[in-house]
């Protein structure tokens, strides 16, 4: 499930943020659990976490303040009270985490309905206790639902969010994979920013670009010989260029030669495919192909040799080659309906109209 | 990475028939018209094989029917896109400011590379890396079945 790596990252976000504010979160894996926080049966006051969400604020903190076990709410009482869309820690970093939940639940208590008050400090405390060691996801999840209460429009909302919070994030290769894969569906790509940097939505926008620019060139890196171990944009942009110039350059001498061999253009077709069989049949070219194309394409009586003599070898070809030959060999067949030789030429300029 | 088998196949179908193309126009042609015919119908089965899912390749046959003998070439596969081409230059002609000083080394690399690729100069930095990936591929392939095809002909001789 794709929660857990990002609940995982958020973790040690809070853990290592410290003094930094934590802010939203923006993909879509935490939808389910926003989902099921909401339609969460709040059955019993004294058991269910969302019991303690419905507290109006000022009760809440009465009653944190009130509890014996809970010194570590008490430390972030003055945080919580200006809280309004935007998440602040204390700066206590041994209790940033169990604080952060916190500051959520008084702040959830904001937005919820108030159906229900808690009716006891007993239960509120015994709830407290269980909060404090509930999983930190619900955490994390639940506060885009205090900003955001239509998770309707989260993705719009998100963005906003993005841009209004300053401060530190994380950046989470996953997370922007998951954003590029997600943005596909949805109108905005939600990236992290890194620690420490700028948040303005020109500055990630780059960032993904940079990203995705990284990624294809590590494709590259595998792909050209010898750029595996060169580090550095413009050296592997050096190696790229290179092989694509000695490629084409090569292209161009391959073409001279085969100009050269043969006076005519069709004419190396003809000697290629009558006089030397063995080293196509060697090549990564499969020369199976070409009987089922000769035969049609000659349009002359050579054509019953030919075919008998690809026949021949054809029994000596990998088992693959047979196969790619019988996809070609049922086109082709149609072919073989036309006898005349301006028949088949008229037909293979169609074909390659149709090809082109 | 070796090129698959199947572009190979697709690109020495493509390009036989568009040497059949040449053979029935029937005039006496010297070695470098050889060359270049030879050359233009490789470069033209090369893309084609690709069915215009790439950028270059749909460049590359614009550019072939613009310039070249508009016979081996069908209309309907290039006209929408020089359209597109061209808009897209009178575009940038009007908007870029001309700066012939490159910025740093990665800029005049990635400009030379842009002129490399066919189509290149039109295309953003991410979708050039892209293409230039896939040119890549393709020209190996083109590589090597005319290499093979060379060593066949001339084993003959």
């Amino acid at each position: 499930m794709k929660s857990n790596p990002g609940t995982t990252e958020t973790r040690s976000n809070l853990t290592a943020s410290g003094g930094g504010q934590v802010t939203s979160f923006e993909s879509l894996q935490f939808t389910d659990e926003i989902h099921r926080l909401i339609l969460a049966p709040t059955t019993n006051n004294a058991s269910s976490l969302t019991a303690l969400l419905e507290l109006p604020p000022p009760q809440a903190i009465e009653l944190l303040h009130s509890s014996d076990s809970m010194k570590l709410i008490a430390a972030s009482l003055p945080n919580v009270e200006d809280f309004k869309g935007s998440f602040r820690f204390p700066s206590n970093t041994g209790l940033t985490e169990p604080d952060a939940r916190f500051s959520v639940f008084s702040g959830e208590a904001n937005n919820s309905n108030e159906k229900r008050h808690s009716p006891e400090s007993k239960n509120l405390s015994a709830n407290l206790e269980k909060a404090v060691k509930s999983e930190p996801a619900e955490t994390e999840s639940s506060q885009p639902l205090v900003s955001d209460p239509t998770v309707d429009k989260r993705t719009i909302k998100r963005k906003d969010r993005e841009n209004k919070v300053k401060g530190s994030r994380k950046k989470s290769k996953t997370a922007v994979n998951e954003s590029s894969e997600d943005a596909e569906k949805l109108p905005y790509v939600h990236v992290r920013a890194r620690r420490g940097q700028a948040t303005d939505s020109h500055s990630l926008a780059e960032r993904a670009r940079r990203e995705k620019i990284n990624a294809r060139m590590k494709f590259l890196q595998e792909l050209v010989p010898g750029c595996n171990k060169i580090s550095g944009t413009a050296l592997v942009l050096d190696e790229i260029i290179n092989h694509v110039q000695s490629l084409q350059r090569q292209v161009e001498f391959l073409s001279m030669r085969l100009a050269a061999v043969n006076p005519r253009i069709d004419f190396n077709l003809d000697s290629v495919f009558t006089s030397e069989s063995g080293s196509l049949m060697d090549s990564n070219i499969p020369g199976l192909v070409m009987p089922a194309m000769w035969p049609e394409i000659q349009g002359d009586g050579n054509r019953q040799q030919y075919q008998h003599q690809w026949n021949v070898d054809a029994l000596q070809q990998p088992v693959w080659g047979r196969e790619v030959c019988n996809n070609y060999i049922t086109p082709e067949n149609s072919l073989l309906t036309y006898g005349s030789s301006a028949n088949s030429a008229t037909l293979q300029a169609n074909q390659l109209k149709m090809e082109l | 990475m070796r090129p698959c088998n199947s572009l190979k196949l697709e690109f020495l179908k493509n390009w036989i028939m568009g040497l059949q193309r040449w053979s029935f126009s029937k005039k006496e042609m010297g070695i470098l018209e050889r060359k270049k015919a030879i050359k233009l119908s490789a470069d033209i089965a090369m893309a084609s094989a690709r069915n215009g899912t790439t950028r270059w390749s749909r460049a590359l046959i614009a550019n072939a029917y613009s310039k070249h003998d508009k016979h081996l070439v069908s209309k309907g596969a290039s006209t929408e896109y020089s359209r597109r081409i061209r808009s897209k230059k009178i575009l940038k002609r009007s908007c870029r400011r001309i700066r012939r000083r490159s910025k740093g080394l990665v800029r005049e690399r990635t400009r030379i590379l842009k002129n490399l690729i066919p189509g290149g100069e039109l295309m953003n930095e991410g979708s050039l890396i892209e293409e230039s990936l896939d040119y890549i591929v393709s020209l190996r392939a083109q590589v090597d079945v005319m290499r093979s095809l060379v060593s066949a002909s001339e084993v003959d001789r």
